[in-house]
């Protein structure tokens, strides 16, 4: 079973601290709910933990079992078993969706997948997701809903089958049926042994995979890592009781002012 | 120099497939019949070869384009007349110094044109792409495709003007010129022009010259895609959908099989 040892982790994006001393360890048995406030370093650590060119590690280690993940390229971290399923997937036209699939399985094996092989494997997957086959012929994620980019990358985790799995809000954008084949999946994947550390702000998503462990990151911080008993509450009460508990103040989401402020030409418009 | 002249005498109800190649000082003229529909392949460009078409009222024809080698200069000038339809599709893995001047004369009202080029420029080559298009009647409808993948030491410019002349109401032209750039020794440029001199008319442009995203790049690799792969595999992307222009099948494969070998 891999294990997944995150230590003093501090990383940085355009010169901004956003983790400040993370500390984490995820066993591939485990099913862990990551929660906390908007803005506060979650989707950061996930993209610091498969190697986002943006982002900065200035301090601290990862280690897969033994492999120092900080010291792998992007794509040696996905063949080392660990996958990132993306909250926003990125559109590529022309890059034809089984085509990039093939190119990815390939690139797990030793020997090239047959054509046969392939087309088994993605017919099993693509059903199993209930998703038109046809989403496999068309440009990656190009034209998608946002329920089918989701899908789509959960068709990626079922293809690769990796060791460890980051879903990062994998539930926005899909409805009810969605949610429940996508929950279904994710728990055939647990038991067969795959590890997760899920993003959610909803409890839906947790009550059907029920993880095993929930951690809660507040200002770049772990500053919960308890058992699955926080996701009720804090879908109940929020994260209010973390000031008033574990007197940690909670700091507000920054959004940056745009640069652009309303001049002469917007006044006139409204004078208009 | 040498003219010969093809006249394309099939029914509206199907394409006539026609395969010609242009040698070298030629200058072929092809004159369609009227309300003909026809498909004809070039193989391959020569030295200064220069291919006229007049395509007359009603007419229809698809112009598929394979070049492969050296052709050093070239032109290509087509007159469309009334509710004529003419499109083309240009797919260049030629090698060194080409210079490619393309004139589409939308002379009768509810002509149209679709131009798609797609060109792989690498090592020294030097390739000068010049696609025009005049909006001579009313109601015609053009749009230019131009798609290409820059790599090495090699230049590549997209150069032309779409251009809307007077009594020309009612027409719609569009350009679209993107350069994939792959290294910092190479040269890629993207110059599209609009003239427009009427109303009543619909004319936009866009250029991009640029690197692959690196935001495309993260994400096959996140897929354990090493970034060569993850290059190939855009690039393929980018230069593929050109192969849609060839009926025949074995065309399409030797376009794959150059798309690969060049990249």
């Amino acid at each position: 079973m891999a294990k997944l040892i995150i230590k003093d982790l501090h990383a940085e994006v355009d010169g901004k601290e956003i983790l400040k001393g993370i500390d984490l360890t995820i066993d591939q048995k485990e099913t862990v709910a990551f929660l906390g406030p908007n803005g506060h370093g979650k989707s950061t650590l996930l993209n610091v933990i498969i190697g986002h060119p943006r982002y900065r590690v200035t301090k601290g280690s990862i280690f897969l079992d033994d492999l120092n993940v900080l010291k792998m390229s992007v794509d040696q971290r996905s063949k080392a078993g660990l996958f990132l399923g993306m909250q926003n997937p990125v559109e590529i036209p022309g890059v034809i969706n089984s085509d990039f699939l093939r190119a990815s399985v390939n690139a797990h094996n030793k020997k090239p997948i047959s054509t046969y092989n392939f087309y088994k494997v993605l017919d099993t997957s693509t059903k199993e997701l209930r998703m038109p086959f046809d989403l496999a012929t068309r440009s990656l994620n190009e034209g998608f809903s946002g329920g089918e980019k989701k899908r789509n990358e959960i068709l990626q985790l079922l293809m690769l089958e990796p060791k460890i799995a980051l879903l990062d809000e994998i539930d926005s954008g899909l409805d009810v049926d969605a949610m429940q084949t996508v929950s279904d999946v994710i728990r055939k994947e647990q038991e067969k042994g795959m590890g997760f550390l899920i993003i959610s702000h909803y409890a839906r998503l947790f009550e059907l995979v029920q993880p095993t462990r929930a951690i809660v990151m507040i200002n770049g911080k772990i500053v919960i890592d308890g058992d699955p008993s926080y996701i009720k509450r804090i879908d109940q009460t929020g994260y209010e009781f973390i000031k008033t508990e574990l007197g940690i103040e909670i700091d507000k989401d920054e959004i940056d002012m745009n640069k652009v402020s309303l001049g002469e030409c917007g006044i006139k418009e409204i004078i208009r | 120099m040498k003219k010969e002249i093809i006249l394309c005498e099939s029914e509206m109800t199907k394409y006539e497939t026609r395969s010609i190649l242009l040698k070298e000082n030629e200058q072929v003229q092809i004159t369609t019949n009227s309300n003909s529909a026809n498909y004809i392949f070039v193989s391959d460009f020569s030295n200064s070869s220069v291919l006229n078409i007049c395509l007359k009222e009603n007419s229809k024809m698809q112009l598929s384009f394979l070049a492969k080698h050296n052709f050093d200069k070239a032109e290509i000038n087509v007159d469309l007349e009334k509710g004529a339809s003419f499109t083309a599709y240009f797919a260049d893995f030629s090698k060194d110094k080409e210079k490619l001047k393309v004139t589409i004369n939308l002379k009768g009202e509810g002509s149209t044109a679709y131009w798609h080029l797609a060109s792989l420029s690498a090592n020294n080559d030097n390739k000068d792409f010049n696609v025009n298009i005049n909006h001579i009647a009313f109601q015609t409808t053009a749009l230019s495709d131009n798609y290409g993948v820059c790599k090495d030491q090699s230049k590549l410019v997209f150069s032309g003007c779409s251009a809307i002349q007077k009594g020309s109401h009612g027409s719609h032209t569009r350009q679209n010129s993107k350069i994939m750039v792959f290294d910092n020794s190479c040269d890629a440029i993207a110059r599209p022009l609009l003239k427009i001199d009427e109303k009543d008319i619909e004319a936009s442009h866009g250029a991009v010259v640029g690197r692959i995203p690196e935001d495309h790049l993260f994400y096959l690799t996140s897929r354990g895609l090493d970034e060569s792969e993850a290059k190939r595999l855009i690039t393929y992307g980018y230069l593929k959908p050109i192969t849609r222009g060839f009926f025949d099948e074995s065309v399409r494969e030797e376009i794959i099989s150059l798309i690969e070998r060049r990249m």
